[in-house]
Order: structure tokens, then sequence, then C-alpha cells
């Protein structure tokens, strides 16, 4: 019966601790209604982590070649994103025309993207922590130069 | 007991009070530069809010074409030989003034130095005519200039100025249908 008790025991405990380091950097939210032609409700939650994990799937040709692009920015994203985490809460940009309003905000520790239409509605909630490992890693894959 | 349990917990408080306030005196609100673009005809909008502590840890990490280090290199064929460092220069060292003056049929420009600031007016009379007005505080004339060799100007000196310039509207463009504005305060969002 202890047995059983402390085999449990370490399941659990080994679950919560996974769960953990999947939810430490946090969730991405996604959400999308389609109004036209039916209306489609799509509402996604994921660990964050689980896109850095994913990136080890992709094909290394094209992360190679991404790499590349990406690097000779890296100083900027990284000051940019160090500043972002570190700021307060503020829509960055907001585009409103008639019938679309689109806005790029930091709310908490994640970028938000909300895009609404007449025919959709789009937010999108990323964790500012998860878009710089997943860049930082992005950088990193690839032949150095 | 209890009142000596109070005590500590009133001195702990009394403690933690004294050791944030140096902290919470230090920190000095962020700082935003708004611009919006109105189009009224097309019922169109765009806000963008830079925080410009944001903005002035970004910049020395461009480097590409004339900007390097948060310093822009100006040519002297990119403003046909005019040493725009020794204008500016003349600019903050000379007293209030009204620099220029035009007056046409259809339009006005003055350019002046005014209460510690640089002023342009443009006014284009015709119907629906553009209205420019930029105020551009001296202090970031002055931080354009400053640790800079003879070509360059420091455009990150010249964002920790406008950071500590105050609120300010920096320049305001109207015509018959658009409306820029671009401004500096302590809000995180356009009003």
């Amino acid at each position: 019966m202890i047995l059983f008790g402390k085999i449990a025991l370490g399941i659990v405990g080994t679950a919560v601790a996974g769960v953990g380091v999947l939810c430490s950097e946090g969730m991405i939210e996604v959400k999308v209604v389609e109004r036209q032609p039916e209306v489609h409700h799509v509402y996604v939650i994921a660990p964050a982590m689980l896109v850095p994990i994913g990136m080890h799937f992709a094909p290394q040709r094209d992360l190679s070649r991404v790499a590349t692009q990406i690097r000779p920015w890296m100083p900027t994203i990284r000051a940019a994103l160090d500043q972002l985490r570190d700021s307060d809460d503020v829509t960055l940009v907001e585009v409103k025309e008639p019938g679309e309003h689109v806005r790029v905000a930091k709310e908490g520790g994640s970028i938000v993207v909300d895009v609404q239409d007449e025919n959709e509605t789009v937010h999108v909630s990323t964790p500012i922590r998860a878009i710089s490992s997943t860049i930082e890693q992005l950088a990193a894959s690839g032949p150095t130069i | 007991m209890r009142k000596r349990l109070c005590g500590i917990v009133m001195v702990c408080i009394l403690a933690a009070m004294v050791g944030a306030a140096p902290a919470a005196m230090a920190a000095t609100a962020e700082r935003y530069l708004h611009i919006t673009v109105n189009d009224a005809t097309k019922g169109e909008s765009v806000n963008v809010n830079v925080p410009l502590s944001m903005a002035e840890k970004i910049l020395p990490t461009l480097n590409k074409g004339n900007l390097h280090n948060g310093h822009v290199t100006i040519g002297s064929t990119e403003m046909n030989d005019v040493d725009i460092r020794a204008l500016l220069d003349a600019l903050r060292t000379s007293p209030d003034n009204e620099f220029v003056t035009v007056k046409e049929k259809d339009q006005d420009v003055r350019v002046a130095k005014s209460n510690g600031n640089l002023v342009v007016h443009v006014r284009d009379g015709a119907k629906g005519g553009e209205k420019v007005d930029i105020t551009i505080p001296m202090k970031v004339v002055d931080a354009l200039l400053s640790n800079t060799k003879n070509n360059e100007l420091d455009i990150s000196a010249a964002i920790r100025a406008l950071s500590d310039a105050g609120d300010a509207l920096l320049i305001t463009v109207e015509d018959a249908s658009q409306h820029v504005r671009i401004w500096v305060d302590s809000k995180n969002a356009s009003e």
C-alpha cells in the first residue's frame, strides 16, 4: 500500500514538475471567430515552450536560411524585447479603417495582436519571453560565420 | 504578547516603507513618443506609441546606411553642401529671434527661436492648403550636436533630451483631409 502511495506521489510529482516546466514560458493564446459564410470559433491555448521544441522538427535548411537573415538584427531584436519586457503596458500600433481595426499592444508580459474586420476577429497573445527564446534559438540554428 | 507582535509588525511596515521610498522616488515615469495620422475623408486613423526608453536602447544597435551607434552621418552631397551642423550650432548660440519670415500670396513661412524652442510655421493659403507647425526644444538641438564628429548628429542623445524635456507637441501637419500629430508625454496611449 505504501509502495503504491510512493509510486502515485512520484507520478503526480513528475506530472506537476512537467507541467511547471512546460508552462514556464507562459501560454500562447489564439482566438479566431469567423463570421462568414458560417460562424466558426477556434480557440487554442498552448504552452509557449512548445514553439522552441517544435522548431527542432522544422527543416534545417529553412532554419539556416532564416538564421542567416535574422542574425545581423539580433542586437536590435534583443534590445527591443528587453525594453518591451520592462516597459509598462502600451498600445504600440493601432490602425482603424472603416470595417477594420488592427491593434498591436504589450499587455502584461505578452505581445497581443488583435485584428477585427467584417468577416473575422483574430486575437493572438504571445509571451515576450517565448518570442525571445524562439528567436534566439532560430538565430543559433544553422552554420555560424 | 499581542502588543509586542503588533509592534514588530508596525516596525516591519515602517522599515519596508522607508526602504521602498527612495526606489519609488528614483523611478521616473516612462515617456512615450506618439504619432497619429487621421484621414477624415477615408475614416482612417493610425496611432503609434513608442516608449522613448525603447527607442534610446534600440538606436545604438542599428548600424545601417548613415546610422551607426545612435549617430547619423550627414554627407555633404545630401545637404547640397549646406553644413547642417554649423547651421544648428549657430541657431543654438543665437538669442531668441525671427530667422526667416516669408510672406507670399499663398504661403507664409516663419522660422524662429522662441522660449527655448526652435519654431517653424508654414501656412499654405490655398484652399485646403497645408498647415505645418514644428516645435523642437533647443535642448534637443544641443543634444544632437553633443559628442559627435563634424559631420554627425547624435540621435540617441536627442531622444534622451526629448525624454527630459517634458510634455511637448512637436509636429502637427494639417491639410484638407489629413491630420498628422507627433508629441511626447507620459501617457501610454494616444488620446
